[in-house]
């Protein structure tokens, strides 16, 4: 049974350069202990306005992200941070490209035009052991089908049937993802990995390994995005969202290969004319990456690499360290933190701004960023240092 | 196919199906609007949002579209069966089960195999759907 994805009638360059992000920050990653998750989050928004000389009083919108826990709701966090903003809203999966897209909308429609998009977690100390099953069905209890390990090395498996790729393909994500992290104090896996290394490491769920996996960490991250005109008052390196697109696969199961997550090749097809920007106008690729397999799939899907040629195209130096697009430059979640896919966005802002210290890039005008609600939705967005 | 309805009770518990399973069937509830298999079972239809259903018993039989193998224990109670294999089986009535592949020739790619249901222990569970190659 193929169940259907629904179409858009939405029309391509709605919002291109009226908002732009004017501040990211974030604490430290690892393990945090003696401070709640919800401290946290005030915790990422204090270091960000520190670091960027806005003052608390420019917000009048708050975006939060449920955490591990239930916490991280914005009415608590808005009491804990002082804030009476003109609007706030809580996403419960809203990091990554889903907070700030909610941000680029709100702003949009004027109820805001200066939000603070914030997440803190403190699930590493809190104990969180990600050993709940991902689907809704008991099913996954029985069989012992734990992790998200479990639906992307299923993947896997079936990509590399179709495709022939090897696990050798594979740790050339991985081993890309840790050499950046070498160069980024920040980053809790900096030790060097080399394909060898990888390949000789045992399994976890089978064929993934413990590098193809992210670790959860405590810490914090914030955004500050703003309407165009506050944007320019507010910092003098806007970086513009000049387009954002989503689809979800939200019948699960219900639909053919879910875990292949085809449905991203929804937004692939909605982004770029959404941007403006064509994909060979990418100067720098961010992809979610809880597991190496999402690296994989939406490398394909946004057509970065055909499919099955993941390992060529780091090996040839298409993409990757070294490689002509750079790739998660800030080693990903693999290597840096968890931090739901927050981390990459603040690493994209801060190359576009020529703030990246050693891992800078040159020449650095536009990067995407691609990421996925696990097997629920998908998102990306596209900034710009230059304006439309 | 044999259509049975084992319920016509307002319920959407998945109990139905690991009870049934334990008597050595595969039952899934069949919308009484439209007759879509509804999995995970539900209260309404995901395609026709009709209410009415029967729990119905369906061929065993499916293909496998893919499977890995836990070498890691997710949660204390797997220790003991770990390294083991949780497959995804879509069945020919159209559902997709997950489950566990047993007498998987050594050195075989099971991805595409037919497969059939066999009702066994899996863990603490008695009698669970598990999957053996069609022609076995």
């Amino acid at each position: 049974m193929a169940a259907a994805l629904a179409g858009s009638a939405r029309l391509g360059g709605a919002i291109r350069g009226r908002t732009a992000v004017v501040a990211v920050g974030n604490s430290e990653q690892g393990t945090i202990p003696g401070i709640s998750s919800d401290e946290l989050a005030v915790e990422g928004l204090r270091i960000t306005l520190a670091e960027s000389g806005i003052d608390k009083a420019e917000i009048d919108g708050l975006i939060t992200c449920k955490s591990y826990g239930g916490f991280g709701i914005d009415t608590e966090i808005g009491r804990l941070a002082g804030l009476n903003p003109a609007y706030s809203a809580t996403l419960d999966y809203g990091t990554c490209n889903f907070s700030l897209h909610l941000a680029c909308a709100v702003i949009d429609a004027g109820l805001a035009s200066v939000v603070a998009i914030v997440y803190g977690t403190n699930q590493r100390s809190a104990g969180n052991k990600f050993s709940h099953p991902l689907g809704r069905q008991d099913e996954a209890s029985v069989y012992g089908f734990l992790n998200v390990a479990g639906p992307a090395a299923m993947a896997f498996r079936r990509h590399q049937m179709l495709y022939g790729t090897t696990e050798a393909d594979l740790a050339e994500i991985s081993v890309s993802q840790r050499r950046y992290a070498v160069d980024n104090p920040l980053a809790i896996f900096r030790d060097p990995m080399t394909v060898d290394d990888y390949l000789a490491a045992p399994y976890l769920v089978a064929p993934l390994r413990r590098a193809d996996l992210c670790m959860i960490s405590d810490g914090a991250a914030c955004m500050i995005v703003a309407r165009a005109d506050r944007a320019a008052e507010l910092t003098e390196k806007p970086v513009h969202v000049m387009g954002i697109a989503q689809q979800t696969g939200l019948r699960d199961r219900q639909n053919a290969d879910q875990w292949m997550r085809p449905w991203i090749q929804q937004v692939a097809e909605r982004i770029y004319p959404a941007a403006g920007i064509d994909r060979d106008g990418i100067d720098a690729l961010y992809i979610q990456d809880p597991t190496s397999i999402w690296v994989l799939q939406m490398l394909e899907y946004y057509g970065f690499v055909d499919p099955g040629g993941v390992g060529e195209a780091f090996r040839s130096g298409a993409i990757g360290h070294g490689g002509r697009l750079p790739l998660n430059t800030n080693g990903g979640q693999l290597s840096e933190a968890y931090m739901w896919g927050f981390l990459h966005l603040c690493e994209a802002v801060r190359q576009l701004r020529g703030d990246a210290g050693e891992r800078q890039i040159d020449g650095l005008t536009t990067a995407q960023y691609c990421s996925t609600f696990g097997f629920m939705k998908a998102a990306s967005t596209i900034l710009s240092t230059e304006a439309p | 196919m044999t259509a049975e309805s084992t319920s016509s009770e307002a319920t959407f518990s998945e109990t139905m199906f690991w009870d049934e399973a334990a008597r050595g069937r595969l039952v899934f509830p069949r919308c009484a609007d439209c007759a879509f298999l509804r999995w995970p079972a539900a209260g309404v239809c995901p395609e026709c949002l009709g209410r009415g259903f029967a729990w119905e018993e369906v061929e065993t039989t499916g293909t496998v579209w893919s499977y890995a193998v836990y070498h890691r224990a997710y949660a204390g109670h797997l220790k003991a069966r770990i390294p083991y294999n949780v497959a995804l089986v879509e069945l020919d009535c159209g559902v997709r089960l997950l489950s566990t592949l047993v007498d998987v020739p050594e050195g075989t790619d099971p991805i595409g195999a037919r497969v059939r249901a066999r009702f066994q222990a899996v863990g603490e569970h008695p009698s669970v759907p598990v999957f053996i190659a069609e022609d076995s």
